[in-house]
């Protein structure tokens, strides 16, 4: 049981291309349609936990479904597993990207990335504002936060507890 | 403990505990954090890292602290960066598994995320601006972003496939430059 939880969650990390989500639906695939491990509606609820509890959502996903498992070993291995193949591939990569930064069409390679970049993070802001904005609270909510994050660049975090503080009284 | 590798497991150990929403919701904090509060890398490199994690099959805050890591103390800053990402969400996830099996449901819970979840959105568009301003974009190449932000964000397109055509457009842009050259 136990490599086998270790063994699927590291596929799972192996596979997976574009981050959280992209994790979600691999997860889904082994944990709900191959295994069996949990239920369609088991899994909606861990996705859901996932996205509320802070911290990476694939390794809260792989924390919560290895200790529903096997308790604490089961969690431990299951991040474990999901996060050896980022550290192999992503050592490689950052490695490679020290030694050629210097070369003419690496720069230009990585000068082409940083404009994809900010279109990716656009798309985030367009994918997390999508249900983000049901009623004028959220819309007041929003306004508020982008005006003081611009003129006074307070602590994100400062930034976050205030909102869900509003949100537990106004909300 | 050396205090450098101290100061990098309690900073993404902070950014590992903040935030909500998963690894974009994690660059303005680390931004901040790495790159103009303590100066460990360049908001080039730093923009750099960020393309490289998300091509990269796995967590994109996970590869991210493995490069940042990497940038600041090789492999003890890797390790140190990835451990503090990751511990937060061990402790709090058994905690709820083990306590709350509800959590999701909770009234207050729920509250909390109706003004989060807007606030989130806010905190990710304004480093947006600010990278804009320092990645070299001009009114030629500002199309590129918007296409990739429709395509992904409208479309659902996967980002794999923007990001290997961009690194073969530039392989061959490249070439037939020093083509022309010689």
């Amino acid at each position: 049981m136990y490599f086998t939880l270790f063994w699927t969650f590291f596929k799972i990390g192996l596979f997976s291309f574009g981050g959280g989500y992209a994790i979600l639906a691999m997860i889904q695939q082994e944990v709900v349609l191959r295994h069996a491990w949990l239920t369609q509606s088991q899994f909606t609820d861990v996705v859901a936990i996932s996205q509320m509890t802070p911290g990476p959502i694939a390794i809260n996903a792989a924390t919560f479904i290895g200790y529903q498992q096997a308790g604490i070993p089961g969690s431990l291995l299951c991040t474990f597993g999901v996060i050896l193949p980022s550290l192999i591939l992503m050592l490689a990569i950052t490695l490679t990207y020290l030694r050629l930064r210097k070369q003419a069409w690496f720069k230009n390679v990585m000068q082409k990335l940083r404009w994809l970049t900010l279109g990716l993070i656009g798309a985030a802001v367009i994918l997390i504002g999508k249900g983000a904005f049901p009623d004028w609270f959220s819309v007041a909510v929003f306004a508020i936060c982008l005006v003081v994050y611009l003129r006074f660049k307070p602590n994100p975090i400062y930034l976050m507890l205030g909102a869900a503080l509003v949100g537990m009284v106004l909300g | 403990m050396p205090k450098r590798l101290l100061s990098i497991f309690l900073t993404f150990l902070k950014i590992g505990a903040f935030t909500i929403g998963g690894a974009y919701a994690m660059i303005p904090l680390i931004r901040r954090e790495v790159v103009q509060k303590r100066g460990w890398i360049t908001d080039e490199d730093f923009l750099d890292g960020l393309a490289a994690a998300q091509s990269c099959p796995g967590p994109i805050a996970i590869n991210l602290s493995v490069y940042i890591g990497l940038h600041i103390r090789r492999g003890w800053g890797m390790a140190m960066a990835v451990l503090g990402t990751v511990l937060p969400s061990l402790i709090t996830i058994v905690a709820i598994a083990a306590l709350f099996t509800h959590y999701a449901e909770m009234p207050l819970v729920r509250k909390a995320f109706h003004a989060l979840k807007p606030a989130l959105v806010a905190l990710i568009a304004v480093p947006l601006i600010q990278m804009t301003r320092q990645a070299g974009l001009n009114l030629s190449n500002f199309w590129v972003p918007l296409v990739a932000m429709a395509a992904v964000g409208l479309l659902g397109i996967s980002p794999i496939w923007l990001i290997l055509a961009a690194i073969a457009f530039a392989v061959l842009q490249s070439l037939w430059q020093k083509g022309k050259a010689a």
